[in-house]
């Protein structure tokens, strides 16, 4: 056997720690080998004087003194609970009494508060016009319907403004925009009953600067149902030496023959002897000269008067 | 020396067991430290009057300082009280305050790294004994006394595990979970301390000699 490995085992087999069959070759390898023996009587000794050290003296009593003082003072700490400590074991005492303490309990709290806020939020916001509750006369309902009439008030402001908008709206519109979107512009200004000053001034600027033809056109026709208004009548007035487009102009001439503008006659028979003019428009206004120059029964009480022209 | 008595002498290593507590007071030690967690501070006492002796034994055998040991000891048992909350349920009493004791006497070791361990027997508070040791045990005082300044030169980690196993009868389970390593291990450093004792004690007797 290894010396080596043999003296590996003396601790073991000093503390009488190693296994019978290997305490039994350990003797049998010291019997033979004495550098092991030397190493093992080596171990022994020194083993047998530590041993032999006596125990050490008792500690001073200041030792003792020491400890019992630190002791006490760590007693009073532990003792006097600070005002802090205090306050949140206080604090999460009540807590802790107004919460379930056993976790079946806590779950149900939990599932009762879920179902509370579903049927809350299936409630409340599926009808944001609460509706009378018999139960209504608390001081919730009451501040309720005071908060619900002032959004009423509100929103008829608000319709209002919108009228007002929309006719800025459309005829802010004539200025820009698409064709398609200024005609629609135009014809929505019809369905207005007493437009405003603005509105027919915007209507007389499209009939006068729009480049689109059938905008113009449109304007002429929505400017029928005002002609009785001065604006309207000054408009077309201005217009039509400006108008290329024969549609255009026969609906103008049109419309202040039917309306009996006799300031027109000069442009009427201006146009009549126009030889570059279309020959619809030159017949239409000798048309409307003959009529204007035929004096009408209602003209003497009312100018303004738009009878049939046929009439006489 | 014949062989059979070099063969069969054997030094029980449980020879000693007055300062190991035993299972009884062990599980007592275990109660007592739970109610000082507990904030029951004054419990603390007892396990001082139990455990304060084997401590100080530890650190004077590590130190050769016995007014230092005192303080060292103050300190381990003021931890306790620190760390108190970090006990733990499965934890073994005399385990935890050798392993604050290791730590403390660790952190003295390094505080005072330059300053060699004290090893003339003139450095003892025991030297008075020495001197009133009736003659016929001169012999063996002064060998005890080459001991005590072998052991004072060897390496802090082969002292501490020839204290440990030898002086304080802690067993090699119990030093191996200590030192955080393995039982062979133990096992290898405790043969490997005993046997540079050795080659210390025969220089300094030889110097002692010449």
């Amino acid at each position: 056997m290894n010396c080596q490995r043999v003296q590996d085992n003396f601790i073991d087999y000093q503390d009488g720690t190693l296994p019978p069959d290997e305490s039994a070759t350990l003797r049998a390898h010291l019997a033979s080998c004495p550098t092991c023996q030397r190493e093992w009587s080596a171990l022994q000794e020194m083993t047998r004087k530590l041993d032999a050290l006596p125990a050490v003296e008792e500690p001073s009593p200041r030792l003792r003194e020491q400890f019992y003082a630190m002791l006490e003072t760590h007693q009073q700490e532990a003792d006097s609970v600070s005002p802090f400590a205090l306050a949140r074991s206080r604090l999460d005492r009540f807590f802790a009494a107004l919460l379930p303490s056993t976790p079946p309990l806590q779950f149900a709290g939990a599932v009762a508060v879920l179902a509370l806020g579903l049927f809350a939020g299936a409630r409340f916001l599926q009808t944001p016009v609460p509706t009378p509750v018999p139960t209504a006369t608390t001081a919730a309902s009451k501040a309720d319907a005071e908060r619900l009439a002032k959004l009423e008030q509100e929103l008829a402001d608000q319709k209002t403004l919108m009228n007002d908008m929309g006719s800025l709206v459309a005829a802010s519109l004539l200025q820009q925009k698409s064709t398609s979107e200024r005609l629609q512009t135009v014809l929505a200004t019809m369905d207005l009953k007493s437009p405003d000053r603005r509105v027919l001034t915007d209507l007389v600027g499209a009939l006068a600067l729009d480049p689109s033809v059938n905008v113009r056109l449109s304007a002429v026709e929505a400017l029928a149902q005002h002609a009785d208004e001065e604006v309207v009548r000054q408009g077309l007035l201005a217009s039509l030496p400006r108008e290329s487009s024969p549609l255009v102009q026969v609906a103008m001439i049109e419309l202040l023959t039917s309306v009996r503008e006799t300031a027109a006659a000069p442009l009427f028979e201006q146009l009549s002897r126009d030889e570059a003019a279309d020959k619809t428009v030159r017949d239409s206004a000798r048309r409307g000269l003959a009529v204007l120059r035929t004096p009408s029964p209602t003209d003497t009480l009312n100018n303004n008067n738009p009878s049939n022209p046929n009439v006489s | 020396m014949s062989l059979a008595t070099v063969t069969q002498f054997r030094v029980p290593s449980d020879a000693a067991p007055a300062s190991l507590p035993d299972a009884v007071d062990a599980a007592n030690d275990h109660e007592l430290m739970i109610a000082v967690r507990a904030g029951e501070v004054r419990k603390l006492g007892d396990l001082f009057e139990r455990h304060h002796r084997p401590l100080y034994g530890f650190f004077v055998r590590l130190t050769n300082q016995p007014s230092v040991s005192e303080d060292l000891v103050q300190i381990v048992f003021y931890r306790i009280l620190k760390y108190r909350h970090t006990y733990r349920d499965e934890g073994k009493f005399s385990a935890w305050i050798y392993h604050l004791a290791r730590k403390v006497a660790a952190d003295h070791f390094r505080k005072h790294a330059r300053t060699p361990t004290p090893a003339d027997p003139a450095d003892f508070h025991d030297e008075p004994d020495h001197a009133a040791a009736p003659d016929s045990q001169a012999g063996t005082s002064d060998d005890l006394a080459l001991m005590r300044r072998a052991l004072a030169r060897l390496p802090e980690d082969h002292r501490e595990v020839l204290v440990l196993s030898r002086l304080q009868h802690l067993n090699h389970q119990e030093i191996a979970k200590l030192l955080d390593c393995s039982v062979g291990a133990v096992k290898v450093r405790a043969h490997r301390a005993l046997k540079e004792l050795r080659e210390v004690y025969f220089k300094i007797r030889k110097e002692q000699a010449a």
